[in-house]
């Protein structure tokens, strides 16, 4: 919890108005860039999911993947794993991008990492509407358990800036990182509980899945559609003790390698 | 967490003790492109650094301008980074008394897809201004890097003389009192130069404390109150200007290759 604070909590805090600037500038830079600007955050998504929904429903019909509705299952899930993609992919690059600026800057260093973690949670949440629009499409609504949604998008917004410390700061010293990052970020599309819930595969499994931090992050989002999933409850438990672990090892590598990323500007 | 821990007891504006810097130099350089990526697979190029800067030590007391010579690669962008905190020492340490601005390629922080506006925000904030105070700057930063009719433009389009400008303007707002520059305390034409050396005098009469490297040390006859000469990873002197200069003309000539004196960019 300390930890958290020191490093999280208070450098947003103290720096928040440089922040907001920068992300702002960030998501301007994005939405003006295309004529449809706002809308492609939401289009992307729900493209993606009809694609995936309508293959794996239409054309490998019968399978029993997931839960159902399946369309709202797969837009539930896509969006914490475009927020984890685009995050981690970011991360690798963050001191590539604008070397420089470490030459100038009297911000503290964590500053350019915290900037594309929320730059990837504000496109998140700006996506969210495709929730809404699922639940529409499939005549869904969430139970009282949705409270928990909250919840899940801040134990991932900790996981994607402890692991955004541990890339940022390996790929800045080592390049090949950003390369094997994307290597991994594919596997991971498939060993994360996107397209199925954790409940799908061999039981044994299961407890080996759940160490994956995003077993229990999509787990709490989809708790407040599908009551169900609190079955798993022991696996998330797995997954945020990893989280957990993630961010420590994040913050003290950062730590240590300071001085060697400052070299790299 | 923030970058500059100060220190407000110390003596002296600026202390180095006994620093050592150690920087692969020009890893970068060589090491981009895949052939380059090979060769270092295959271990041709080493990545073991260099010692750029080592036992240096050295201070500055509040009100001094102090200008950093050497030859080119001799380390005085090192030495100035880590005055301001934006390299950390691999060996003893540095203190400050006050916030130290770094001038340091400023212009390059620049984001050519925003605003003049957008980057005077930018540009401020990564200085350590907050976009209050950024706000209650701008009429006065905007008017001295005459840039008013082009305010809500795309920087794209600026020269580089004028983006240096804008750069230099942005930092004097910052009323640091410490500027730290690297051969950024005079940019633009003939005329804006006279004016930057102009406020310059104006801020060192007022107590502002500078550390500068220049290769055209000349052109501030008299503005300097003391030299340091880097070389060889060192101070080889730290006194009197004029000895400072001196010494500078013998290592450039007992090493014409190594220097061929840069134009008047300064």
């Amino acid at each position: 919890m300390a930890l958290a604070y020191r490093n999280g909590v208070r450098i947003i805090w103290e720096h928040r108005q440089v922040l907001r600037m920068l992300v702002l500038r960030d998501l301007q830079k994005q939405y003006t860039k295309f004529r449809l600007g706002y809308l492609w955050t939401l289009l992307e998504p729900l493209g993606m999911a009809l694609v995936l929904w309508f293959v794996f429903t239409q054309l490998l019909g019968g399978q029993k993947l997931g839960l159902q509705p399946y369309f709202l299952f797969i837009a539930v899930g896509i969006l914490p794993w475009w927020w984890f993609s685009r995050g981690v992919s970011g991360a690798a690059r963050t001191f590539r991008r604008n070397p420089a600026i470490l030459r100038m800057s009297v911000l503290p260093t964590k500053i350019w990492v915290i900037r594309v973690v929320l730059v990837a949670m504000a496109e998140y949440l700006l996506s969210l509407p495709v929730i809404l629009i699922a639940m529409l499409a499939t005549g869904t609504l969430p139970g009282p358990l949705i409270a928990l949604f909250p919840v899940a998008i801040i134990v991932q917004f900790f996981l994607m800036y402890g692991l955004a410390m541990l890339i940022a700061a390996g790929a800045a010293v080592i390049p090949d990182l950003a390369r094997i990052v994307r290597i991994v970020l594919r596997a991971t599309f498939y060993l994360s509980p996107v397209l199925y819930s954790i409940a799908n595969i061999p039981a044994g499994a299961q407890v080996i899945a759940a160490v994956n931090p995003l077993v229990g992050i999509l787990g709490l989002y989809r708790i407040g559609f599908w009551p169900t999933e609190i079955d798993s409850l022991p696996h998330y438990g797995i997954s945020l003790g990893v989280t957990v672990a993630i961010f420590i090892a994040g913050s003290v590598l950062f730590h240590r390698l300071e001085g060697r990323i400052l070299k790299e500007g | 967490m923030a970058r500059q821990r100060l220190d407000p007891n110390l003596e002296a504006m600026l202390l180095f003790a006994d620093v050592g810097i150690n920087i692969a130099k020009g890893r970068r350089r060589q090491g981009g492109g895949r052939r380059h990526r090979l060769r270092r697979f295959v271990g041709e190029q080493s990545r073991t650094g260099s010692w750029v800067l080592r036992g240096v030590t050295a201070q500055v007391a509040a009100g001094e301008s102090v200008a950093v010579l050497g030859l080119k690669n001799s380390g005085r962008t090192e030495f100035l980074r880590l005055a301001a905190g934006t390299l950390i020492p691999d060996e003893g340490e540095v203190r400050r008394r006050a916030p130290v601005l770094p001038m340091i390629d400023l212009g390059r922080a620049f984001d050519r897809g925003f605003t003049v506006r957008q980057n005077i925000y930018l540009l401020g904030g990564l200085l350590g201004m907050t976009p209050g105070e950024v706000e209650v700057a701008l009429p006065a930063i905007v008017e001295n890097a005459k840039l008013a009719p082009n305010i809500d433009k795309y920087l794209r389009g600026a020269s580089a003389l004028t983006r240096q400008k804008l750069a230099w303007t942005i930092a004097m707002a910052t009323k640091a009192p410490v500027i730290v520059a690297d051969g950024m305390l005079v940019v633009g034409d003939v005329e804006s130069r006279k004016q930057c050396l102009d406020q310059v005098e104006r801020l060192k009469a007022a107590g502002t404390t500078f550390l500068v490297s220049t290769d055209v040390p000349r052109k501030f006859e008299g503005f300097f109150d003391r030299a340091i000469v880097l070389h060889n990873g060192g101070i080889v002197a730290d006194g009197a200007v004029a000895d400072g200069l001196a010494l500078l003309r013998e290592l450039r000539l007992a090493s014409p290759a190594a220097d061929t004196g840069k134009d008047d960019t300064l």
